[in-house]
């Protein structure tokens, strides 16, 4: 076991990880590769097994490692989707939508609102209030994706954040 | 649950209320709960038709949160047994209220489309109304499109003419398309000498498929016995046998089955 160990390798369309051989007690160190970017994860052993042998442990990681990885995949995924987000968001903000001081989300506002974020604005005039998930739910969308909309018509002065314990609620002013 | 079905139209005239309170009565006949609202607040038109004189409240009142939806309306369930229900909400037709309903600013139509939507709750979902139908006034009015987004299906009422063909083509495409709402065009007054012939009608329905790109749903053609009539009853209640209230039961058929 050592430097000479193979390298385990596993690759998605964004992302490339590393399973390093290296190991210091009960830690398996992991490089993931994300664009350009590198990352370092220690997967470490929460069995808190001392006598088990330094080899068998980094065995029994090994087995593990598989799955730690996809939820590490899993989770660059989502990082992904909110990056592609934020830089939609970016990208509308540089076509300059037009914003009206007041906020009101009437028809004629709704009309002139780009496609991706009329729908977002129908669904939470049809709910009345709502959470990111909800409106994803009606919109068929990734939450994320829903998320990124709603801020933005927050931003726009069209609706309202309002957050209960973890969760947080859209809604138009002056629409009840 | 039940539809909400906006019968809209790019211009006046084309016979929007006629349409509308023959297709209510229709689907009561049929025996569905059927609500009729007039969201004319221009020129509302509901009251004539339905000879009531002793309104409390409109739906002028409901809009501007002065009371529920359930006292604004009214039954006129047709007295024969076994039948749906029709309850109609009116518009106030005093020229006061005409030109309170002409002043209102953006945030109270705003409110006002939030109580139109919240519609779906109180009559469909909690009344368990089959069918609630608004009639709308013609063009890009505030309270016609809030009607549109309000509803699962929008009906465009038009005739023959050029610049209605054109306007409804329009509206389809900026209105109707841009709301992603089930459409369905009934072209209206068809001149006998265009449409002598049922073969004819289909030839007419494709020729609008086809060249203009407009789904018409079914044609109606024009009537001296409906303008006879004047609408001082309802037709399809007095006149069950007639070409027309057989068309009506046609285009309730198939907006059902949409």
């Amino acid at each position: 076991m050592g430097q000479s160990d193979p390298v385990q390798v596993l690759a998605s369309e964004t992302c490339t990880y590393l399973l390093l051989p290296i190991v210091d007690e009960r830690v398996v160190y992991c490089v993931v590769r994300l664009n350009r970017y590198f990352i370092l994860f220690s997967i470490v052993d929460a069995s808190n097994n001392s006598r088990m042998p330094t080899v068998t442990m980094y065995e029994s990681l090994q087995k593990k490692a598989p799955t730690i990885l996809h939820q590490i995949k899993k989770s660059l995924d989502e990082l992904n989707e909110k990056m592609d987000v934020i830089i939609e968001i970016q990208r509308h903000h540089q076509e300059k939508i037009p914003s009206i001081p007041e906020g009101t989300l009437d028809v004629m506002t709704l009309l002139s609102l780009p496609d991706h974020l009329r729908k977002t604005a129908i669904t939470l005039c049809r709910l009345g209030e709502a959470t990111a998930d909800e409106i994803a739910e009606h919109t068929r969308r990734a939450r994320a994706v829903e998320s990124g909309y709603l801020n933005q018509l927050v931003l726009m002065g069209y609706l309202k954040k309002e957050r209960r314990g973890r969760k947080a609620y859209f809604y138009a002013e002056n629409q009840s | 649950m039940g539809k909400i079905i906006a019968i809209h139209s790019y211009k006046g005239g084309t016979g929007k209320t006629l349409i509308s309170v023959n297709l209510a009565s229709t689907y009561a006949k049929k025996g569905r709960d059927v609500c009729l609202f007039d969201l004319d607040f221009r020129a509302p038109s509901l009251h004539a038709f339905f000879k009531a004189d002793s309104v409390e409240h409109w739906l002028n009142d409901y809009l501007n949160g002065l009371c529920d939806i359930e006292k604004v309306l009214t039954d006129f369930t047709p007295k024969n047994p076994g039948k749906g229900k029709l309850l109609v909400g009116l518009a106030n037709p005093s020229t006061e209220a005409i030109r309170e309903m002409s002043a209102k600013d953006r945030k109270w139509e705003m409110r006002a489309l939030g109580r139109l939507l919240s519609l779906k709750n109180s009559l469909l979902n909690d009344m368990h109304t089959d069918y609630l139908i608004l009639d709308t006034s013609p063009g890009l009015q505030y309270s016609s499109i809030n009607a549109i987004v309000s509803a699962d299906t929008a009906l465009v009422i038009t005739g023959t003419d050029k610049s209605d063909i054109q306007g409804t083509q329009r509206m389809i495409q900026e209105l109707y398309d841009l709301f992603e709402k089930k459409t369905a065009i009934i072209m209206n007054k068809v001149p006998c000498e265009v449409m002598p012939s049922k073969n004819q009608a289909a030839i007419l329905r494709n020729h609008f498929d086809m060249k203009h790109n407009l789904p018409i749903l079914e044609v109606i053609p024009c009537s001296c016995d409906i303008l006879s009539a004047g609408g001082t009853y309802i037709f399809t209640e007095e006149k069950p046998e007639h070409p027309f209230s057989k068309t009506l039961e046609k285009i309730a058929s198939k907006i059902e089955r949409f």
